[in-house]
C-alpha cells in the first residue's frame, strides 16, 4: 500500500490523527451520565454555597478522565507496537513479559500488607503496582538473557512462565487475604479509570510522551529488527542494546499505565496491529499513529464505558474487549481481502 | 546520544515545572469552614446508610440514593448515583450536595478522595459489627444535627434487641448453618454481622472460627458440625416456596445431619438481613422464627 514513505506523508497522517484525536477528547467530554451544559459551565465555579455541577463534572471530573484515558491508550498501543517488532510475535501485548502479574502480585501486596500512605497523590496500590510491574520484566529480562544470545524465545517463555507462577501467588493471596480488601483489588486489576489529581496527570503524561519519543528515536533499526535478527545482526545493529533499550522504555511506560489506570486489556494487542493492517508495517509511522489511535480507542471506550449501563459504570475493559475484538476482525477481514462479504 | 541526554532532561524539566504549578503549597488554598453548617442536601453512598438518614427524618434532605436503595420505598424514587460499589461521580455531583455519606470500603473511600479533592464534605462510616451500626448512627447523627433522634432510635433498637434476647434466655442454641451460595457451598463465618444476629436470636453458629469472613467449605465440614437448622435468605426478588423446595432438594444428598433429617430448612426474606440496617430486629425475629418455630406461632 506504501512501500515508501516520505516524511512529508509521515506528518500529515500524524497531524489528521492528532486532530481526530483532539475532536473525540472535546465530543466525549460532552457525553457522560448527566447532561452539561457547555453553557452553564463556562460561568465558572459558582460560590461554595452554591457550587456550579455543570462547571464542576466538566472541569473535575470528565476533562481529567479523558486525558487520562488518552495518556493510557496512548502508552499501551505505542508499547504494543514495539513488543510486536521486538518479539516478533503478532500475538504480543506490552504485558506479555509479565508487566500485569507483576503489577497485580505488586498491588495485592499493598493491599494485604495494609500499607496506608500516599506518595505524591498516589495510593500504595499504584505505587506498588508500578514497582511490581518493573520489577518483573526486570526478572524475565534477566531469566531470558540467561537462555540466549537472541533470546525472544526464552524471553518469552519466562514471560508466560512468570506470569502464570505470579498469577497463582496473587491467587493464592485472593484467598488468604481479608475478603473486602481482595474485592477492591479484584476490581483494580479489572481495569479501572477514575479522574485523577492534575499532577499525576502532568508528569504521566509527561512520562508517556517522552517515552514514546524515545521509541521514535529507534524506529528504524526497530524496522530492521522486525525482518529478523541475524540480518539485523549483519547490516551492523547492535542488536541486543536495541532490545534492551526498547523493553525498558515500553515496559516503563506501560507500567505508568497501569499504576493510573489497572490492567487494561486489548489496546495493547488490538490496535497496533488495526494501525498495521490499514498505514502498513513502517515502525517510524506506526509507532506515533498507533500511540494517538490507542488514545482515541481508549478516549470512546471509557466514554462508553460511562455511559452505556448509566448510572452504573463499567470497567472500561469490558468494553475494550466487546468493541475492539469485533472491529478488528472486520478489519482484519477486510484488508486480508480473503474473505467476500455475502458471496 | 545527545538527543537521548535532551529528551531526559525534557522530561525532568517537565516533572519539575509540574510539581511547581500543582503540588507546591498555594498561599490562597480553599479552607473548609471549621463549623460546617446542617447539612441541607444529603446523598447517601449505600442502602443501610440510606434507611439510616430516613430513620433520623432526614428523607426530605436525601437528594439521591445508590440504586440498592430500596427501603424505605420513598427512597426508591430519589435520583440514583450507581451501585454502591462502583459509583457515579458525576450523578454525586449533579445532586449539589452539602454532604456525602459514604461507607469505609476501598470502592468508596477512593470515590471520598476524589470529591473531598473537589472541596465537598464527605462522611465516612464502617459497619461491619452491631456495635459499629450503633457508633454510625451517633456519627450521622452529629454530622447531621440531629443527635437527639440518633439517641432515641439507637436507644430504641438496644431495647428492642433486650426484650428479644431476655425471652430466650436459659434455652439452648441450636446450632445454625448460614447458607450465603449453594454450589459451591459458601456459609457465614463467626467473624460477620449474620454471626451476631444468629447469636442474638438465641442460637450459634454451627461453623467454628474460619479464616475467610465466609468460608467456602465441604460436605465433611457440615456434617461434623453437627448442623441443627439451616437458614438460606432467599434471593431478592425470588419466589421464597420455589427456592425452600430447591433448597430441600439440595440437602437431600446429607439425609443424615440432624437439620435434614427433622426438615429444620429455612429459606427467609432477605430483605431485613441482607444489611445493618434500623430493622436489625426484624432480621433477628425473623431468625427467631426459624429457630423457635412453636414461640412464634408457625
Amino acid at each position: 500500500m506504501n512501500s515508501l514513505l516520505s516524511p512529508r506523508m509521515l506528518l500529515t497522517r500524524t497531524i489528521a490523527a492528532v486532530v481526530l484525536l483532539v475532536a473525540v477528547m472535546v465530543l466525549c467530554s460532552l457525553v457522560g451520565t448527566q447532561t452539561v451544559s457547555l453553557r452553564a459551565a463556562l460561568a465558572g465555579p459558582g460560590s461554595p454555597t452554591a457550587p456550579n455541577p455543570d462547571y464542576e463534572i466538566l472541569l473535575h471530573v470528565r476533562i481529567p478522565r479523558i486525558l487520562l484515558a488518552a495518556i493510557v491508550g496512548a502508552a499501551l498501543a505505542g508499547a504494543g507496537a514495539v513488543f510486536q517488532a521486538v518479539l516478533r510475535n503478532p500475538l504480543a501485548d506490552p504485558y506479555i513479559l509479565g508487566v500485569s502479574s507483576g503489577a497485580g502480585l505488586g498491588a495485592m501486596l499493598a493491599v494485604v500488607s495494609g500499607v496506608n500512605w500516599t506518595l505524591w497523590g498516589r495510593s500504595p496500590i499504584a505505587v506498588f503496582a508500578f514497582l511490581g510491574a518493573l520489577g518483573t520484566v526486570w526478572l524475565v529480562w534477566t531469566i531470558g538473557r540467561i537462555t540466549g544470545k537472541f533470546h525472544v524465545t526464552g524471553l518469552l517463555l519466562a514471560g508466560v512462565v512468570v506470569n502464570a507462577c505470579f498469577s497463582a501467588i496473587i491467587m493464592f493471596l485472593t484467598s488468604v487475604a481479608r475478603s473486602q480488601d481482595v474485592y477492591a483489588t479484584v476490581f483494580w486489576l479489572m481495569g479501572n479509570m477514575a479522574e485523577e489529581d492534575p499532577f499525576v496527570l502532568w508528569a504521566s503524561g509527561g512520562c508517556v510522551a517522552a517515552g514514546l519519543v524515545g521509541l521514535f528515536f529507534i524506529s528504524a533499526p526497530l524496522n530492521v529488527i522486525s525482518f529478523g535478527q541475524t540480518d539485523a545482526q549483519s547490516m551492523g545493529i547492535h542488536v541486543e542494546r536495541v532490545q534492551f533499550i526498547t523493553l525498558a522504555i515500553s515496559s516503563f511506560i506501560t507500567a505508568v499505565a497501569v499504576s493510573l489506570s489497572g490492567l487494561i486489556g486489548f489496546a495493547g494487542l488490538i490496535v497496533p496491529h488495526a494501525v498495521r493492517l490499514v498505514f502498513g508495517p513502517d515502525h517510524r509511522q506506526l509507532l506515533p499513529l498507533s500511540s494517538v489511535m490507542g488514545a482515541v480507542f481508549l478516549v470512546v471506550a471509557d466514554t462508553i464505558a460511562r455511559r452505556v449501563v448509566a448510572p452504573a459504570q463499567l470497567p472500561v475493559g469490558v468494553i475494550t474487549a466487546m468493541i475492539g475484538g469485533p472491529f478488528f476482525l472486520i478489519l482484519l477481514m477486510r484488508y486480508n481481502r480473503r474473505v467476500y462479504w455475502l458471496s | 546520544m545527545r538527543r537521548w541526554v535532551l529528551l531526559l532532561a525534557a522530561m525532568m524539566a517537565w516533572n519539575i515545572a509540574g510539581y511547581a504549578l500543582w503540588r507546591a503549597p498555594r498561599v490562597d488554598a480553599v479552607v473548609p469552614p471549621a463549623e460546617a453548617p446542617r447539612p441541607e442536601r444529603i446523598v447517601s453512598m449505600a442502602p443501610n446508610l440510606t434507611e439510616i438518614l430516613y430513620a433520623l427524618g432526614l428523607g426530605e434532605n436525601v437528594v439521591a440514593v445508590t440504586s440498592d436503595s430500596d427501603y424505605p420505598p420513598q427512597a426508591a424514587g430519589k435520583p440514583s448515583v450507581g451501585s454502591f460499589w462502583l459509583p457515579d461521580i458525576e450523578a454525586v455531583i449533579a445532586g449539589r450536595p452539602d454532604l456525602i455519606v459514604t461507607l469505609e470500603i476501598p470502592q468508596q473511600t477512593n470515590l471520598v478522595v476524589r470529591l473531598r479533592r473537589m472541596g465537598y464534605r464527605c462522611l465516612g462510616v464502617s459497619i461491619w459489627t452491631v456495635d459499629e451500626f450503633f457508633r454510625a448512627v451517633e456519627t450521622i447523627g452529629q454530622a447531621t444535627g440531629q443527635p437527639v433522634q440518633a439517641q432515641s432510635l439507637v436507644s430504641g433498637i438496644r431495647q428492642d434487641i433486650r426484650r428479644l434476647t431476655e425471652t430466650r434466655a436459659g434455652k439452648d442454641q441450636p446450632r445454625v448453618l448460614w447458607v450465603v451460595q449453594r454450589e459451591p457451598l459458601r456459609v457465614a463465618g463467626r467473624n460477620t454481622f449474620i454471626n451476631e444476629l444468629i447469636e442474638l436470636a438465641g442460637g450459634q453458629n454451627a461453623i467454628g472460627p474460619t479464616l475467610h469472613k465466609y468460608p467456602p467449605i465441604g460436605a465433611e465440614q457440615v456434617i461434623g458440625a453437627n448442623v441443627e437448622v439451616i437458614v438460606e435468605p432467599a434471593m431478592t426478588g425470588g419466589d421464597l416456596v420455589e427456592q425452600r423446595r430447591q433448597a430441600l432438594a439440595y440437602w437431600s444428598h446429607l439425609p443424615r445431619i440432624p437439620a435434614v433429617a427433622n426438615g429444620r430448612i429455612y429459606v427467609i426474606d432477605p430483605d431485613a438481613v441482607s444489611r445493618l440496617s434500623p430493622r436489625l430486629c426484624q432480621g433477628i425475629e425473623s431468625i427467631a422464627a426459624c429457630l423457635w418455630p412453636a414461640d412464634s406461632g408457625g
